[in-house]
């Protein structure tokens, strides 16, 4: 049994990895396995079956949640990796899973070993390793030491860079001065839009013409797709699995969105998505009283993410995967078709008894409460606020009025009035409290 | 294969159910693999599309919507999703994105004046003060596009055509006919009296005092009480022809 000397690496609540200061991923795969083939080992794991996520800095693994390992996630960092093996293309390996070794020493001085990633699950080996070549040469963890150290230079050098003079700037192209400067840019934009605008448009036919085969394709990939979730029943196994995921990726690639069936959780993209988004949510939900806004959630995120935002699509999609994975928060509906996050906890059940509370305080008995009063309340949005009064009336405890002064909410005191004997007040109740809190009416 | 009765033939049989499974996986694979073969062809294809005119894609909104409606007709939706190759490649799915943020934004400056429904046009307006500094032109159809990204967020997002007039709803109050055949009658001066809907929709006065009620509850309508022969005037600032322009500037 190998010791685990491995680096170990930090997850938040919802099972995403946290990044070093300006890591950036890049790629991912499932179903990997990393494994020490030297002997003697006494501080490289066996990690079976995993998601390993490749940054700029780091190689994260992470064990599958599915799968109840008793390994945790670990990194093994870029710059501990003294040399990758290039891969040998043999009979044996056109058979066996793709695989690639390379030699890590740990930073105790443990002996350096020889690791093996194998790949067993689908996904774009090549590019992997493409990838893994250009981010272990890129070094980029000893850039973002020398810009931490250097930040005061930046200053000085970026006062050089703007003076230069003639008429040729420094990359050879002819600037634009003056009146004839201006002149010259504007002839230069009409001819380039029209010779551009005529390859265009025939490129953009050729073009659409490929994409329609394609779309054809694609489409009886998605009906294989919806007819084998419904016709297989306990024959998952990873084979099938890994070639649906696959599946939705091609056709998401191609802009055909693919329904997240039973089985299949859609694709990998989409899954990273709803936890991120699901880390994400936490901060505004706690400012905004437990609940908010679908269209809130969309703005908030894609003005964090900056560039690379995402469709109003990929949101729903995300939001949809929460329900599978184990996380504290859901998507809802209301009748008037607000969608809504919310935090699991935050039970309607709750809020119907503090709306209770709310109304039957005496000034609510006699004027009723708007929804600004019940957001004031609940610390929620007025808009939710309503949403709240609403369906709390469809339940059956809130009466509304609708009058010149606007739209108010009463206690609803019908259930409590005997049909038989309209004018009987009981003693104990909502009806004879409502009395009691009117002044003399007669 | 000859069918034999016996044991035999139950052998047969079997042997040769085997041998079409064996052949049906196989198709499937081979199907997979031609999949991912057009793919990348595609994929290559979309990339020399991608140098070349990435840029006309985003200056000209003409060249835009022409591609939109090419990609409709095909079958695909280029704003499905940021992670497919035509966000990736020609790096149009961010500046959709991105206006259905701002168009959500200037929706909600201008919610308190006008109750929820904007002109399409003078949105448009807005957005172009708005994006002054960025590169590109925004189009209507630009507008329109990102709007129907919107709507699956499930808070009203449409955009209903009222007369000549197209207007944007960004509040889920559901507009019925007769509300929205006032808002048409509105678009001429800016406002309507009870009697001018009642004469020129031939209503009761019980429906239009009906309707012009709760078109003032959900805010979308002003009441204008001063005017010199005493009858009651309800502005509705979405359709009038002053456009509400000054103090958004902040935005």
């Amino acid at each position: 049994m190998a010791g685990n000397s491995l680096p170990p690496v930090n997850l938040t609540d919802n099972g995403r990895p946290v990044l070093l200061p300006n890591e950036i991923e890049c790629f991912f795969l499932s179903g990997v396995d990393l494994l020490c083939e030297d002997e003697p080992n006494s501080w490289f794991p066996h990690l079976k079956s995993g998601l390993l996520i490749l940054t700029t800095h780091r190689l994260l693994w992470l064990p599958d949640t599915a799968v109840a390992s008793s390994s945790s996630a670990s990194a093994v960092h870029l710059s501990s990796i003294s040399h990758i093996f290039p891969n040998k293309k043999s009979l044996k390996s056109v058979f066996a899973s793709r695989r690639i070794r390379f030699q890590v020493s740990p930073e105790t001085g443990s002996r350096s070993v020889v690791v093996t990633v194998v790949v067993r699950g689908k996904g774009d080996f090549d590019a992997f390793v493409a990838k893994f070549w250009e981010n272990w040469r890129g070094r980029a963890w000893e850039e973002s030491e020398k810009v931490a150290s250097s930040s005061s230079n930046a200053v000085a050098g970026a006062g050089s860079a703007s003076s230069g003079s003639g008429i040729y700037s420094s990359d050879g192209t002819v600037r634009m001065v003056g009146v004839s400067g201006i002149l010259r840019k504007e002839q230069e934009m009409w001819e380039s839009t029209d010779k551009s605008l005529q390859d265009a448009f025939q490129d953009l036919n050729a073009l659409m013409s490929k994409a329609k085969e394609m779309v054809m394709l694609a489409e009886k990939m998605r009906l294989k797709l919806l007819s084998g979730s419904n016709s297989q029943t306990n024959t998952t196994n990873d084979e099938e699995m890994g070639s649906k995921e696959e599946m939705q990726e091609l056709l998401l690639s191609v802009g055909i969105i693919s329904p997240v069936t039973k089985e299949s959780a859609g694709a990998l993209y989409h899954q990273q998505l709803s936890r991120q988004l699901a880390d994400f949510v936490k901060v505004p939900l706690e400012r905004s009283g437990g609940i908010i806004n679908l269209i809130d959630i969309y703005c908030l995120f894609n003005r964090a993410r900056g560039t690379e935002l995402i469709s109003p699509d990929d949101l729903l999609q995300a939001c949809s995967l929460w329900e599978k994975f184990d996380v504290p928060i859901v998507l809802r509906k209301f009748d008037s078709g607000v969608m809504v996050i919310q935090n699991k906890s935050h039970s309607d059940e709750e809020v119907f008894t503090k709306i209770k509370a709310l109304v039957m305080k005496p000034d609510a008995l006699r004027a009723g409460i708007s929804p600004s009063d019940a957001a004031r309340t609940l610390g929620v949005a007025p808009a939710m606020a309503k949403e709240h009064l609403l369906s709390a009336e469809s339940k059956g405890i809130l009466c509304r009025d609708v009058s010149p002064d606007g739209f108010r909410f009463y206690i609803n005191l019908f259930p409590e009035i005997d049909r038989d004997d309209v004018y009987l007040v009981k003693d104990q109740g909502i009806y004879p409290s409502w009395v009691r809190a009117i002044p003399a009416l007669g | 294969m000859r069918r034999r009765p016996g044991i035999g033939g139950l052998q047969t049989a079997a042997a040769a159910r085997d041998q079409y499974k064996k052949l049906g996986e196989n198709v499937a694979k081979i199907r997979t693999d031609m999949m991912k073969e057009q793919l990348s062809t595609f994929r290559s294809q979309l990339e020399d599309f991608a140098r070349k005119h990435k840029n006309d894609i985003r200056k000209n909104p003409a060249f835009r919507s022409q591609f939109h409606e090419m990609c409709a007709k095909v079958g695909v939706d280029p704003l499905a999703s940021n992670k497919g190759f035509w966000a990736e490649l020609l790096g149009i799915g961010d500046f959709y994105y991105e206006l259905g943020v701002q168009i959500v934004d200037i929706c909600l400056a201008t919610r308190p004046l006008n109750g929820g429904l904007i002109n399409l046009q003078e949105l448009c307006q807005l957005l172009r003060q708005r994006r002054k500094s960025d590169r590109g032109v925004v189009s209507e159809d630009d507008c329109l596009r990102a709007i129907s990204k919107l709507k699956v967020l499930g808070s009203g997002f449409e955009v209903i055509s009222v007369g000549k007039k197209k207007l944007v709803r960004s509040v889920p109050t559901e507009l019925n006919k007769d509300h929205n055949e006032i808002l048409e009658l509105a678009q001429g001066q800016g406002f309507v009296t009870v009697d001018e809907v009642e004469r020129r929709l031939s209503w009761t006065s019980g429906r239009a005092i009906d309707a012009l009620d709760t078109l003032l509850d959900e805010g979308l309508a002003m009441i204008d009480d001063g005017h010199k022969d005493g009858k009651r005037r309800y502005w509705f600032p979405c359709v009038s022809p002053i456009s509400s322009l000054t103090g958004i500037d902040s935005l």
